[in-house]
């Protein structure tokens, strides 16, 4: 058992944050990746028809994976981050998923790419499952498996109440909030 | 050396339900996106954050347990998500400073 | 112990304050969470971080620290730099992670930096580069904003640092926004010297009755209109503020408001 190598490892890793712009006139959301340093929230400006308001900046990183065996590398410049999946909406495609794999001890977990771009151009499936496999094989222990799945089966992206693998409220100089404030 | 051996020596509470694994080194952050990118599997992760968003980060970088410092009290559905998966969710009232040191004169 | 000594074990590159690596620190704080840092940390500490952002740097200058250690070669960008050698702190980057760094400090085992700010005195010549005029129509939303676009794009052609051009764009964004929502129409001159830029806003309105309220985060007089537009959060004069390193304000109730900021170059 168990006797898959380690084949992908992480390679260009940059920390930063993630953007959330939010345009209130048509509701519309953007995200990108930054390496400001001193990212501040509220900033707004104006570009083309659309105001955009900065509403959250979450510290994040981002990486490329490498095959060790063939040097290949996989770039990852297009995942916004990934997503614990809470099963927040019982009708949910991804929440039945996670429902049934719980079952199984496997966790999901939901690759977002950066919006609006994902919303018509998501991360390919090909490229997810490098992830699940990158995952999986640097693991020691039995307990559990990874399924690293697409985001786009979310209907409604503001209902959806998972938890991203980012950090926020760190830079904050009171005490995080107990809940975490929702973006979308 | 085994959680086990940790929570007897460092008179750790064990805040979910587990079993004990083998740990290989320890990885101290506050930040998921560090973990993310430099902690390995069977590390013990030292940190002040208690949000149930670090149990999915635990799982996903396979780490032996999670220790919280500094005493934070830590939400119960972060435990009950800890419990879920198997997570060694551990906790002690000394800052992270202070249990590196120990950790060390242990042998890790 | 000497922060020198620290630099020493953690074999750390120095970012800044290398004249300042003899003043003495009481304790080691590691931490990522920059509220703990405030509410815990002690005087005259070095923190140990794997944050490499400004906000790291200035929660240790607020927490009184002498210096941070980045973690893991993490080296944060100019602005902290900048911010460190303002306020005598100590910058050290390792490529030790934080357990090792801990573990080395542990094994080897300890006065407030006078906090003199040093302003940059601007030049006195007042040689002018470029001067142009625009005006701001108060009751046209559609193009609200567009006066901020195109000082923008002047600067960009300049070929000013980009940094700086961002905090100028969202400056006379908010002060455009404030003509189209609070006031009628105002001219807005742009001018730019060989230290720095100056946009001032004149605009004819309601005025602003008591200007030290209006520069108080979160104070607004915005109908719910105007908040449905995500405005009305009463942050547009304390983004300004902010973003900029000269706001002066003087404003007539009834007859309106003028604005002068200024950006150092
Ligand atoms: N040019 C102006 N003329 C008249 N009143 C003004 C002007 N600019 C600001 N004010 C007054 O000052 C208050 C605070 O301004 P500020 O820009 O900080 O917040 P806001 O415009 O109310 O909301 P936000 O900028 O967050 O959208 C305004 O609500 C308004 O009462
Ligand atoms: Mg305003």
């Amino acid at each position: 058992m168990s006797e898959i190598k380690n084949v992908w490892e992480m390679t260009n890793i940059q920390f930063g944050f993630i953007v959330y712009e939010k345009c209130y006139q048509t509701n519309e959301m953007r995200t990108y990746f930054s390496l400001e340093d001193n990212p501040i929230l509220g900033d707004r400006y104006r570009e083309g028809k659309r105001h955009w308001t900065r509403v959250e900046n979450a510290q994040s990183f981002r990486f490329d994976l490498k095959n060790i065996n063939t040097g290949e590398v996989v770039k990852f410049d297009d995942l916004m981050g990934l997503m614990f999946c809470s099963g927040c909406l019982p009708d949910c495609e991804l929440a039945v998923l996670q429902k049934k794999y719980e079952a199984e001890r496997s966790m999901l977990i939901v690759a977002f790419g950066f919006f609006p771009q994902a919303l018509t151009d998501p991360i390919p499936k090909s490229k997810l499952d490098i992830l699940s496999d990158y995952f999986n094989q640097r693991r020691n222990h039995n307990r559990s498996k990874i399924i690293v799945a697409s985001s786009t089966p979310i209907e409604d992206i503001s209902r959806c109440r998972g938890d991203f693998l980012h950090d926020v409220d760190m830079l904050s100089q009171e005490p995080p909030p107990k809940e975490r404030k929702q973006i979308f | 050396m085994t959680t086990q051996d940790l929570c007897e020596k460092l008179n750790l509470k064990m805040l979910s339900k587990f079993s004990h694994k083998e740990v290989n080194g320890v990885f101290v952050s506050d930040m998921i996106s560090d973990v993310m990118a430099g902690a390995k599997s069977g590390n013990l992760w030292l940190t002040v954050q208690t949000h149930k968003s670090i149990i999915p980060a635990a799982n996903l970088v396979d780490v032996a347990a999670v220790i919280i410092t500094s005493g934070k009290d830590v939400p119960e559905e972060t435990i009950e998500l800890a419990n879920k998966f198997d997570i060694a969710v551990l906790s002690t009232d000394f800052p992270t400073f202070k249990i590196v040191g120990e950790l060390y004169s242990l042998g890790l | 112990m000497e922060i020198k000594k620290i630099q020493e074990i953690l074999e750390a590159s120095v970012i800044s304050g290398e004249g300042i690596l003899e003043s003495k620190i009481e304790h080691i704080y590691a931490s990522d969470l920059m509220s703990d840092v405030l509410a815990f940390g002690k005087a005259d500490s070095i923190l140990l971080t794997g944050l490499a952002t400004q906000q790291a740097v200035i929660s240790a200058h607020m927490a009184e620290f002498k210096g941070v250690v980045f973690i893991r070669g993490k080296i944060p960008r100019d602005g902290s730099k900048d911010f460190a050698a303002n306020h005598q702190l100590v910058l050290l980057s390792t490529n030790f992670d934080m357990y090792d760094a801990c573990i080395k400090l542990e094994n080897s085992k300890t006065e407030k930096p006078s906090p003199s700010q040093k302003l940059i005195e601007p030049k006195k010549s007042e040689e002018i580069l470029l001067s142009q005029d625009f005006k701001i129509d108060g009751s046209d939303f559609t193009s609200a904003g567009s006066v901020s676009t195109e000082i923008k794009s002047i600067l960009k052609k300049i070929g000013f640092d980009p940094k700086l051009i961002r905090r100028i764009a969202i400056s006379t964004y908010e002060a455009e926004m404030n003509v189209v929502m609070h006031a009628d129409n105002a001219t807005v001159t742009l001018s730019v010297t060989p230290q720095y830029i100056q946009v001032i806003f004149e605009d004819y309105g309601k005025g602003i009755p008591d200007v030290e309220k209006a520069l108080q985060e979160g104070f607004t007089t915005a109908t719910d209109e105007m908040r449905a537009m995500g405005f009305g959060s009463g942050m547009g004069l304390p983004n300004i503020k902010r973003n900029s390193d000269e706001l002066e304000i003087e404003s007539e109730v009834g007859k309106g408001t003028k604005l002068q900021i200024k950006f150092l170059i």
